[in-house]
């Protein structure tokens, strides 16, 4: 521990000049949250683990680069990326035309739909009328959040959180009714867990392109169509060589890239 | 008692961080504050001016945004100039360095005031007397004057020390790894976010006390020898 102590000590202020293009060997860093389990979490070792991970090595095998990860808080994610504090993010980032503003996506990696849950028994039903008045908690700063507030704002109350572990705390101690997020992070982070045995998924799947976009993109600054194809070659390569198929099936029993 | 499912070390880690970090900006901010506080004190207009900008502006602007303007903003605005100019560069801020740098400025605005406060405190009738002994402007500074401000001080660092302990959760912000982070890290891994949180508050907790008694010991330290009201 010593050791990780000594390397935040090391490099002071580093001033690095790029290489221009994307090229084999070229040395890429990559951002993600490091806790967003099954898609991104840390081990009981340290290592970063996760759909989200295996699917950047595979990629970064393909294209050739070597890969570093840099983990970042959400909050920060774009502006660390800016920042150039990394050169991807490979998060179960949605593609938004929000976010395309700022930051270029490669294509969809995964697309998974968006639900609503709440406590089991509930009867909620999932229209205007019937979420009158309830709280519905959502991660800030998300897709999930922009639905929720376009669609049910008049009508809810909206709890945002920075994490959604929090979001998921507030509806155990009863504080929010209900809350809505991606299908597979509810089910593997919350209903399969101690915590939210008591609860389940309610109303339909949603994955209007409107809010949701086309699905969980890398984003890559502006201006870098290099990095961004030779990505864009790399889902297109393990998608046909079989490997997106294998780590599909490490994670989940259904096929999440979706139509 | 709290199962931390193998993320123990984590929490374990972050201390160290926490309390490097600490350690690291108190001595900045007590740097800082010497300097403020001799600022504010000169005849000089121009100093004056400068650690009374400082005090204001810094006591004034929330630490989170200072942090995110050092570690998020500064670079990227250097970059995008340098982009502009035709240069490729990466400015990459040491998390660490930007945090102690960041809380020991800040801090640094508060301890000025300790210390501003501290020398006031030494009745003026030592200092004439010093002069009017013959002692040379040093000389009184390191015989009459520091000695007593120190003790004088001492009670407030130590609440600086206190809030600037709880201020460095939020470098969790720029991926220092301390205390505060690894306990969410460890919270969104095991979906245990009260058990971790609550650890992590008893671990501050902890400081706090152990601070609390070395800073009595400190005090009574700086005290010996003077006699007790």
């Amino acid at each position: 521990m010593m050791r990780r102590l000594t390397t935040f000590l090391a490099a002071v202020l580093a001033v690095t000049v790029m290489a221009g293009g994307a090229q084999a060997g070229q040395k890429v860093k990559i951002g993600t949250e490091g806790a967003y389990p099954p898609f991104n979490s840390i081990d009981k070792d340290g290592k970063l683990v996760g759909f989200d991970i295996d699917i950047a090595n595979a990629l970064c095998d393909a294209a050739g680069f070597e890969c570093e990860f840099v983990v970042q808080d959400w909050d920060d994610m774009i502006p660390g990326l800016l920042a150039k504090k990394y050169d991807a993010i490979i998060a179960s980032m949605s593609i938004t035309e929000e976010r395309k503003q700022k930051v270029d996506f490669t294509g969809k990696y995964y697309n998974t739909p968006a639900k609503f849950f709440a406590r089991k028994g509930s009867g909620l039903e999932i229209s205007p009328e019937g979420l009158k008045g309830k709280v519905v908690a959502v991660q800030r700063a998300t897709t999930h959040e922009n639905f929720l507030t376009d669609n049910y704002g008049s009508v809810v109350t909206i709890k945002s959180y920075a994490t959604q572990d929090e979001a998921y705390l507030d509806i155990v101690s009863g504080r929010a009714d209900a809350g809505i997020a991606d299908s597979v992070a509810v089910m593997d982070g919350f209903l399969n867990t101690d915590q939210g045995k008591d609860f389940e998924f309610v109303g339909p799947d949603f994955s209007d392109v409107k809010w949701f976009g086309e699905g969980a993109g890398i984003a890559i600054r502006k201006g870098e169509g290099d990095l961004l194809n030779a990505f864009n070659d790399a889902i297109a390569k393990i998608r046909a060589d079989g490997t997106y198929q294998k780590i599909n099936a490490k994670y989940f029993d259904f096929d999440v890239y979706g139509k | 008692m709290l199962d931390l499912r193998g993320y123990g070390w984590m929490l374990w880690e972050g201390v160290q961080l926490t309390l490097l970090v600490g350690v690291c900006a108190l001595m900045v901010a007590i740097a800082m504050g010497m300097i403020g506080a001799w600022g504010k004190l000169a005849h000089n207009p121009v100093a004056r001016l400068a650690a009374g900008t400082y005090t204001t502006v810094i006591r004034g602007v929330p630490e989170l945004l200072l942090l995110l303007i050092v570690y998020y903003g500064t670079p990227t605005l250097i970059q995008d100039v340098a982009t502009g100019l035709g240069y490729d560069i990466i400015i990459d801020v040491n998390p660490f360095i930007a945090g102690v740098a960041t809380l020991g400025f800040i801090y640094g605005a508060f301890s000025t005031e300790v210390f501003r406060g501290a020398i006031l405190a030494v009745p003026k009738g030592q200092i004439e007397a010093a002069y009017a002994a013959g002692m040379s402007r040093s000389q009184m500074v390191r015989r009459i004057l520091l000695p007593q401000v120190w003790r004088f001080a001492l009670p407030g660092l130590g609440n600086v020390w206190m809030v600037l302990m709880k201020a460095t959760a939020l470098i969790s912000v720029i991926q220092l790894p301390e205390l505060m982070r690894n306990a969410y890290l460890g919270a969104g891994n095991t979906k245990l976010p009260f058990t971790f949180y609550f650890a992590a508050s008893l671990i501050y907790l902890g400081i706090t006390i152990v601070s609390m008694l070395g800073q009595q010991r400190i005090e009574a330290w700086a005290r010996r020898g003077v006699r007790e009201a």
